[in-house]
C-alpha cells in the first residue's frame, strides 16, 4: 500500500468522525453536548481541508498512484 | 323503598363523594402521612361506612360530618403553605440527634428516643458506626436523616472525573407498539429518524414494546421477542476509536514523510486530534 492510499483512508475516516459529530450534534438534546460537538465537527473540517491538500501534493508527485 | 336498596343507593353515592374527597386532599398524604392525617383518613373511612350501612343515621347529618372531618384537613394544609410558624405547629420540627459526630442526649431524652432505637434507625441506614456520622436528624414525620462524614460518604462520578455533562431524561418513543410524538419533539425528533434506526436494527414498530432515546439521540429498544438480541448502541464508543485512529495516522504519517512541511502539519494534526479526543472524552464515556 502506497502512502498515497494510506493518506486517503486517514481522509475517509476523518469525514466518518465528521458525519458522526455532526449526527450527534443534531440529535444530542443537552446543549453543552451540542455545542462541544459542533466546535469539534468544525475542526475536522479544518483537519480535512490540510489532508486534502497533502493528498493533491502526493498526487502531482506520483501521478501513477492518481485517483487510487 | 326497600332497605338493601336505599344501601346500596346510599354506598355508591358515598363512594362517588370519597372519591372526590381524595381527589380533593390530594397527593402528598400517601406519600407522607403525618399522624393527624392518618387518622383523619381513618376516620372519614370509619364515617363513610357507617353511612353506607347504617339507615338509622340520617344523610344530611353523616355528609356535615364528613365534610367536617375532610375540609379541616385541607384549611390547615392551605394555611401552612402561608405560614411557616403555623406549619411548624401542625407538622412539628426535626429534631438533630447527632450534630459535628457527638450524640446529643437531651434532644433523644425530648423525643423519648432510647440508644437503642437510635441505633437501630441507623443500622436501617446501613450505618453501623456511629462515629461515621456528622449530623443526624429525625425529621417531622418520624425518618432519621443522616449525614455521613466525609470520608465515608459514597463515591460520585464527580470525585472521580473532574467535568462530568450533564444527561438529560430518556424520552420514551414507542409504546407497545405505537410511536408516541409528542416525547419525540421533546427529542428533537421525527417519525422519519425513528423508522430509519429501527429499519438499522432490522425491527419493526409493531414488534417493538418499548423504546427509548437518551439525551445523545441512541434509541434503545425492547422487542415482545425477548429471544432476539440486539446490539447496544455503539456510536459513541466507535467515534471515540475512529478519532483514536486517526490521532495514530497523523503520528505515524508524520514519522514516515521526509518532506518537513507535511511533517510538521501531520504533528499540529495529530496534537489537535488529542485535544480534541481529550474535549470530547467525557461526553462520548
Amino acid at each position: 500500500m502506497t502512502i498515497g492510499s494510506q493518506v486517503k483512508q486517514s481522509l475517509a475516516n476523518m469525514k466518518a468522525i465528521h458525519a458522526t459529530l455532526q449526527q450527534l450534534a443534531l440529535t444530542s438534546t443537552n446543549e453543552e453536548a451540542q455545542r462541544a460537538f459542533h466546535e469539534a465537527m468544525l475542526e475536522t473540517e479544518q483537519m480535512i481541508a490540510a489532508l486534502k491538500g497533502r493528498i493533491s501534493t502526493l498526487e502531482r508527485e506520483e501521478p501513477q498512484y492518481k485517483g487510487m | 323503598m326497600p332497605a338493601w336498596l336505599e344501601v346500596a343507593i346510599r354506598s355508591i353515592c358515598i363512594l362517588i363523594g370519597l372519591f372526590i374527597i381524595t381527589k380533593l386532599l390530594g397527593k402528598k398524604q400517601l406519600s407522607k402521612l403525618s399522624f393527624f392525617e392518618y387518622i383523619v383518613g381513618i376516620t372519614i373511612g370509619d364515617i363513610a361506612g357507617s353511612m353506607s350501612m347504617d339507615l338509622d343515621i340520617r344523610l344530611t347529618e353523616g355528609i356535615t360530618s364528613i365534610l367536617i372531618w375532610s375540609l379541616f384537613p385541607v384549611a390547615i394544609s392551605i394555611i401552612s403553605l402561608r405560614s411557616k410558624k403555623f406549619r411548624d405547629f401542625v407538622e412539628g420540627n426535626s429534631t438533630v440527634f447527632i450534630k459535628n459526630g457527638k450524640i446529643l442526649e437531651d434532644n433523644l431524652k425530648k423525643e423519648k428516643y432510647t440508644i437503642d432505637e437510635l441505633l437501630e434507625q441507623l443500622r436501617k441506614k446501613d450505618v453501623f458506626r456511629v462515629a461515621d456520622v456528622e449530623f443526624a436528624t429525625l425529621e417531622a414525620n418520624g425518618d432519621l436523616s443522616i449525614l455521613l462524614k466525609r470520608d465515608k460518604q459514597p463515591l460520585t462520578i464527580g470525585d472521580v472525573q473532574k467535568y462530568v455533562p450533564e444527561e438529560k431524561e430518556p424520552q420514551t418513543v414507542i409504546m407497545d407498539g405505537e410511536i408516541l410524538d409528542e416525547p419525540l419533539a421533546t427529542a428533537r425528533l421525527n417519525r422519519g429518524w425513528l423508522k430509519k434506526q429501527l429499519d438499522q436494527m432490522g425491527v419493526a414498530v409493531e414488534n417493538v414494546f418499548l423504546a427509548q432515546v437518551d439525551s445523545y439521540g441512541q434509541l434503545t429498544v425492547d422487542l415482545y421477542d425477548d429471544r432476539i438480541q440486539l446490539p447496544e448502541p455503539q456510536q459513541k464508543q466507535l467515534l471515540l476509536a475512529s478519532m483514536k485512529k486517526a490521532e495514530a495516522d497523523f503520528e505515524l504519517f508524520s514519522l514516515q514523510t521526509n518532506d518537513a512541511e507535511a511533517k510538521q502539519m501531520y504533528e499540529q494534526q495529530a496534537k489537535q486530534m488529542q485535544q480534541l479526543i481529550q474535549k470530547l472524552q467525557p461526553f462520548l464515556m
